[in-house]
């Protein structure tokens, strides 16, 4: 059984199909790349996974459980964590205070929370920045500390939507090696990017839409060789 | 604020210490102050506090805009004024009431206006004001109208209605200090400065933000009740929009999103009304004035810019 698995999803805003009957699979312990050109119906995707828009078709399961219509925070409650393209902290409290708050959200005790974020914010290298508002960190310390909220209480499945967008070489290379140790550890992860030497080296499959529609789906180097793929991202005649 | 001292728990402990004072030289005025016109501005100071403790946990901790706190006094203030009325029913059940009555109709209100932001919130809540103050005004057979429902009194004495008052207002201050660290506070503060981050973590939203409606409404609720029975006389004006601008002011210029700056902000912006008063009703044009000199230069109020040079001093001092 998958650890998530979507079924027929079919999102139209007015009369664009900006997903249309997406069928796919994230398996226990992979970290599965969710890839394509601008406007290809990723992110609509990945909100109708994780509860922020409902679907006007299809299903999604959560291994035996149809999760389709749940509540963002229900999902969450079971584990799947949501990372966004463009960061949603709580600006107006420190570093530290975020990683609380969220360990708090999962149910931890304020003594074991505080213990998790101290440990996530030296393994994410933030501690310098610990006692800054959220608001005051730059991009990339912004990206990171909302990736370690997601891991203040181990997640089932993290869903991130373009974690390495905008950032500095060497926290995308502390970010990759964190889903790396994390996903040797048997963690499962969904992430969707751009960034193809960074999907290569993490994901062991891929899921490429194009026009709301799934092209192509496979192991991630076969599905970036995929015809149907290259010419998706680089226009018809490309692969002649 | 830098270091440690950002942290929320010792931001809000500093803050609480901050509460504490204002509360020890409230009880402590009385030695100084004898004459029962003077104690009757304080008492009604310390109405004001008590609307702009419950408006803040809304707007400053949640970050939900209501316009309705006056309003939510006024509801508060009919309850026993009502039952009474219609059913002879003592203050030891119409005080409590009206304290569950506004809690009850703030709940209510929250799960109307959960999906709304901003100025849509504003004025839903505005609306819902001006419907309540305006039924009540209209209904004369049930409320008597603008002429009022007389109230009795818990007691004939200004200074126990003075300490009434102080206790009350002691109460809501530890409460929300007691709310606001615990994790239902730092939920709130987390659906102020994103509520679609907050439900992506797992905070209910749904559930905290009509918890924050409920206890904001309650707080003016009880203020309103209270204050009934102290001026014995309950009306619409109770309600108007005029009451909640002026609550809106102390907060901010006190200090949006703090415990010490709405209590302090209370204090000092009713008592220089009353001081205005002399030099004719222009106490509204100097507020809003101030609102506007705060929100553009001041954001975090007076109690936040005393944090801040504090902090700076200490700083400072350090080899």
């Amino acid at each position: 059984m998958s650890l998530l698995r979507a079924e027929g999803l079919t999102k139209h805003f007015g009369g664009v199909a900006a997903v249309e009957n997406l069928t796919f699979a994230v398996e226990e312990g992979e970290v599965l790349g969710l890839i394509g050109p601008n406007g290809s119906g990723k992110t609509t995707a990945l909100n109708m996974l994780s509860g922020f828009l409902a679907p006007d078709r299809g299903t999604v399961e959560m291994g035996a459980e149809v999760v389709t219509r749940l509540r963002p925070v229900a999902l969450a409650r079971r584990g799947l964590l949501r990372m966004f393209q463009v960061t949603r902290l709580f600006s107006r409290l420190s570093a530290f205070d975020n990683l609380l708050t969220a360990g708090m959200a999962r149910g931890q005790r304020e003594g074991e929370a505080r213990k998790r974020a101290a440990a996530l914010l030296e393994e994410l290298t933030l501690t310098a920045v610990m006692y800054l508002d959220a608001g005051q960190l730059s991009g990339g310390q912004r990206k990171l500390l909302e990736f370690g909220m997601c891991f203040i209480a181990p997640p089932r499945l993290a869903l991130l939507d373009e974690p390495f967008a905008a950032v500095h070489p060497v926290m995308r290379e502390t970010m990759a090696d964190f889903i790396q140790r994390r996903n040797a550890q048997g963690h499962s992860f969904l992430v969707v990017s751009h960034d193809m030497p960074v999907v290569v080296e993490l994901c062991q499959r891929a899921v490429c839409m194009n026009a709301g529609r799934l092209l192509s789906v496979g192991p991630t180097r076969e599905v970036l060789k995929d015809p149907a793929v290259i010419e998706a991202y680089l226009g018809s005649g490309s692969h002649a | 604020m830098t270091g440690e001292a950002n942290l929320w728990s010792r931001r809000l402990a500093t803050d609480f210490r901050g509460a504490l004072v204002v509360l020890a030289v409230t009880a402590l005025a009385p030695l100084l102050v004898r004459d029962t016109y003077t104690l009757g501005i304080l008492i009604v100071s310390m109405y004001f506090a008590l609307l702009a403790l419950g408006w803040n946990l809304l707007a400053g901790f949640t970050g939900q805009f209501s316009l309705a706190p006056a309003a939510f006094a006024m509801l508060g203030a009919y309850t026993p004024a009502l039952l009474a009325y219609h059913l002879r029913a003592p203050l030891t059940l119409g005080l409590p009431a009206g304290i569950i009555g506004t809690a009850i109709l703030g709940w209510l209100l929250g799960r109307v206006v959960l999906r709304l932001k901003g100025p849509y919130l504003a004025l839903t809540t505005l609306s819902f004001a001006e419907i309540a103050r305006m039924m009540i005004a209209n209904s004369h057979e049930f409320t008597r109208g603008d002429q009022g429902l007389n109230v009795s009194a818990v007691t004939a004495n200004r200074l126990g209605y003075y300490y009434l008052f102080l206790g009350l207002l002691a109460l809501v201050v530890v409460l929300v200090f007691e709310l606001m660290r615990s994790r239902v506070g730092r939920f709130w503060l987390a659906i102020r400065d994103d509520e679609t981050g907050a439900e992506s973590r797992g905070i209910d939203v749904v559930r905290y933000k009509t918890l924050a409606f409920a206890l904001s409404c309650a707080i003016c609720g009880a203020a309103g009740a209270l204050y009934g029975t102290f001026s014995q006389l309950v009306s619409p004006e109770l309600g108007l929009l005029l009451q909640t601008g002026l609550v809106i002011a102390m907060v901010v210029i006190g200090g949006i999103g703090t415990l010490t700056g709405p209590l302090f902000g209370a204090l000092l912006v009713y008592l220089t009304s009353e001081w205005m008063r002399g030099v004719g009703n222009i106490q509204m044009i100097v507020f809003a004035a101030l609102v506007i000199l705060f929100a553009r230069f001041f954001r975090e109020g007076l109690w936040g810019f005393a944090t801040r040079l504090r902090a700076r001093g200490a700083a400072e001092r350090v080899p």
